[in-house]
């Protein structure tokens, strides 16, 4: 039984049932049975489809018709496509959604523990079924990546604990993901007063037709620091889905950037938990859209404790053929007073053919908070462009300029240099790939 | 230099200039008069290209260039610069960064190579330090949170950085003290030299007191109505435009 506006999504069904047997850590039982009371629990709800009000700008039909295959094994060949130079610290490398161990670098600290999610499963069997049995999926989604995950990574922080460095992520695909599915699952625990950054970066190349699915499940614990850096590059053809969970504890800070450049269909879903007295989270990202991209952030903000803070600035950038939606939730519980929650949503049209969508929604249960959002669409200011023109930018560069500060607006506040750099760096090459159109 | 003949521009399907002569030879400084909805911002956008203002007769010919052919950008390659009576706020585009885009596309224009970024920190350093300004200023975005008479200033900055040979002055002096008026006037006093022409285009007598200029000319209901030397306006500042028999704003 399907749950409504759902698609069964019973392909996957049919890919499991031939190839479930075959995916990592088999060996292990409960492995296996957790595969496949996984992979039952998605059956009972399919795919959410376009009537479902989540989902309302992004059409999974494509994964519902399409016949995405699994990948059971992948080459341990090096491959590197991506990596940021300029940041030192450990780097891990999935290819085709397969832990890459001859091209990744794992440097020791004491106090942290970074592996990979396979090795995970074998070495600390009890911890690894408490996570994964945690069985608070909130999604059907959720559950088809347990039921197919391949690999990922698990990083502890002890208390106390400052990385010494970022930890770069970087998810790259062969031709061999051509028509498959990838998903990949990670877990991030970051305990009392500990600091850790991941920078993870996800591409592909335009030729091959693949959908990554991407589960990330976090704590953060009490005046503790995790900060997530995405930038999502995928092949034209793809489709991205990245979903995060953090459980965000009191004093403690989340932080999450991402910028989406890639995919046919980007689906960034971060699903932050005040949990804690005075719990801060900061969501902040970028997406630049063009000629059949069609990109999704969708953030559900839960304050669940007193004196949080939450604040999300959200830029879009629509060219030909480009089309957004931001859907950001706040739920503000009854006990969650003295809350405050800023939302600002605004993207830019630079084409007539170009869709941006925007949609706040506010829940708010606790009389004394102060919750604010804002969402514009518009065009570049005339009178901005003038004045830059009269001072002798063309067209191009004067509407590059403009972009520019309109979007690096999201990335302003980022310390850690190389990176804020890249995304700047990031963002102006898409504008001027289009000028070279 | 600049020679504009029988110019005729449309706003929003409004006639506005209506047919304007006005011949500006190298090293001039002319002051153009007028009362309020007599056409001087338009006649400064229609110089320097803005869009929307629609050219329906007349020429304007630039250096023996027809300029009506030319996008705003070409224009200020060819050496014009409009300062703006109201200077647009550009939030997250920093003073320096715009500079050095402006400085660099005006060079791409003439085929010349960029400027080093250590040649454009002096330049422009040295330029802020002429003109009075705080170089803290030049990290901030344009305009955005400067006061009036700090965006004339840094129209003034701009000015000098890119050098232009002919300056459109659109009311730089309306909204300023007496020490931004002084530093404005000397902004533009700098620029005078026999190669190099202005229009300054101004609403009072006031900033004629530091910019003495060659040429005075009244605009009224799209015209150029009378002209003469910087008497001219003198006998404005005491006589009004109806002591000259000009009627004020028919529109």
């Amino acid at each position: 039984m399907t749950a409504k506006n759902h698609l069964e999504g019973l392909k996957f069904k049919a890919q499991f049932d031939l190839w479930g047997n075959s995916l990592p850590r088999s060996e292990l039982d409960w492995v296996v049975k957790l595969r496949h009371e996984s992979m039952a629990k998605f059956l009972q709800f399919g795919l959410p489809g376009p009537k479902v009000e989540a989902w309302k700008y992004t059409n999974l039909g494509q994964l519902n018709s399409g016949n995405y295959e699994l990948i059971t094994s992948a080459d341990n060949v090096v491959n590197e496509t991506g990596l940021l130079e300029n940041l030192k610290g450990s780097k891990v490398i999935f290819t085709d959604g397969f832990y890459n161990k001859a091209s990744s670098t794992i440097e020791s600290q004491n106090g942290v523990k970074l592996l990979s999610l396979n090795d995970y499963l074998k070495d600390f069997p009890e911890a690894a079924q408490k996570i994964l049995n945690k069985n608070d999926d909130d999604s059907s989604l959720q559950s088809l990546n347990t039921a197919l995950m391949t690999g990922g990574y698990v990083l502890f922080v002890d208390k106390n604990t400052t990385l010494t460095a970022p930890i770069q992520i970087l998810h790259n695909t062969t031709t061999s993901s051509e028509n498959k599915s990838i998903a990949t699952k990670c877990f991030i625990d970051v305990q009392e007063n500990s600091f850790a950054q991941i920078v993870e970066i996800f591409i592909g190349a335009d030729e091959q037709n693949y959908w990554r699915h991407h589960v990330t499940e976090a704590i953060v614990s009490e005046n503790a620091v995790l900060e997530i850096y995405q930038i999502q590059e995928e092949g034209k053809k793809a489709i991205h889905t990245a979903d995060t969970h953090v459980d965000v504890g009191q004093r403690a800070n989340f932080k999450h950037y991402s910028l989406n450049l890639g995919g046919k269909i980007s689906r960034t879903e971060i699903k932050p938990t005040l949990k804690g007295l005075q719990a801060n989270v900061d969501l902040r990202g970028a997406f630049l859209g063009r000629n059949g991209n069609a990109h999704d952030v969708f953030t559900h903000m839960k304050h669940l404790c007193p004196e949080g803070t939450s604040d999300q600035i959200y830029r879009g950038v629509l060219d030909k053929g480009g089309k957004s939606s931001f859907q950001g939730k706040v739920y503000v519980a009854k006990d969650a007073q003295l809350t405050n929650a800023d939302q600002s949503n605004k993207n830019l049209i630079l084409d007539r053919n170009a869709e941006a969508n925007s949609k706040p929604e506010l829940l708010i249960y606790a009389d004394d908070v102060k919750c604010s959002h804002g969402a514009t669409v518009g065009e570049l200011d005339a009178d901005a462009l003038y004045y830059l023109k009269s001072r002798g930018l063309d067209q191009n560069a004067a509407t590059a300029l403009l972009v520019e500060a309109f979007v690096s607006e999201v990335y302003e506040e980022i310390k850690l240099e190389p990176l804020r750099s890249k995304y700047l760096e990031l963002a102006l090459n898409w504008l001027s790939k289009e000028h070279k159109k | 230099m600049l020679e504009i003949k029988n110019l005729h521009v449309e706003v929003g399907g409004q006639k506005i200039l209506k047919g304007l002569n006005l011949n500006i030879n190298d090293g001039e400084v002319h002051a153009i008069m007028g009362p309020n909805g007599a056409g001087k911002s338009t006649l400064s956008y229609a110089i320097c290209g803005k869009p929307g203002y629609e050219i329906t007769e007349g020429s304007v010919t630039f250096k023996g260039k027809n300029f009506l052919e030319l996008e705003a950008s070409e224009r200020a390659g060819e050496g014009v610069f409009l300062g703006f009576q109201y200077p647009v706020e550009i939030p997250g585009v920093s003073n320096i960064n715009f500079l050095r885009a402006a400085i660099n596309s005006v060079r791409k224009y003439r085929n010349e190579g960029e400027l080093a970024a250590g040649d454009f920190l002096k330049l422009i350093r040295s330029k802020a330090a002429e003109l009075e300004m705080d170089p803290e200023m030049l990290k901030r975005a344009v305009n955005v949170g400067f006061s009036g008479g700090e965006k004339k200033r840094n129209e003034m900055v701009q000015m000098s950085m890119l050098d232009p040979i002919f300056a459109v002055l659109d009311e730089t002096d309306s909204g300023l003290d007496i020490d931004a008026l002084r530093i404005v006037a000397d902004g533009i006093n700098r620029m005078r030299c026999p190669e190099k022409s202005i229009l300054v285009i101004t609403h009072y007598q006031r900033l004629l007191d530091y910019v003495v200029p060659d040429f005075v000319h009244v605009l009224a209901n799209g015209k150029i109505v009378k002209s003469g030397d910087k008497s001219l306006a003198i006998r404005l500042e005491k006589e009004g435009y109806a002591g000259l028999g000009i009627e004020e704003n028919v529109a």
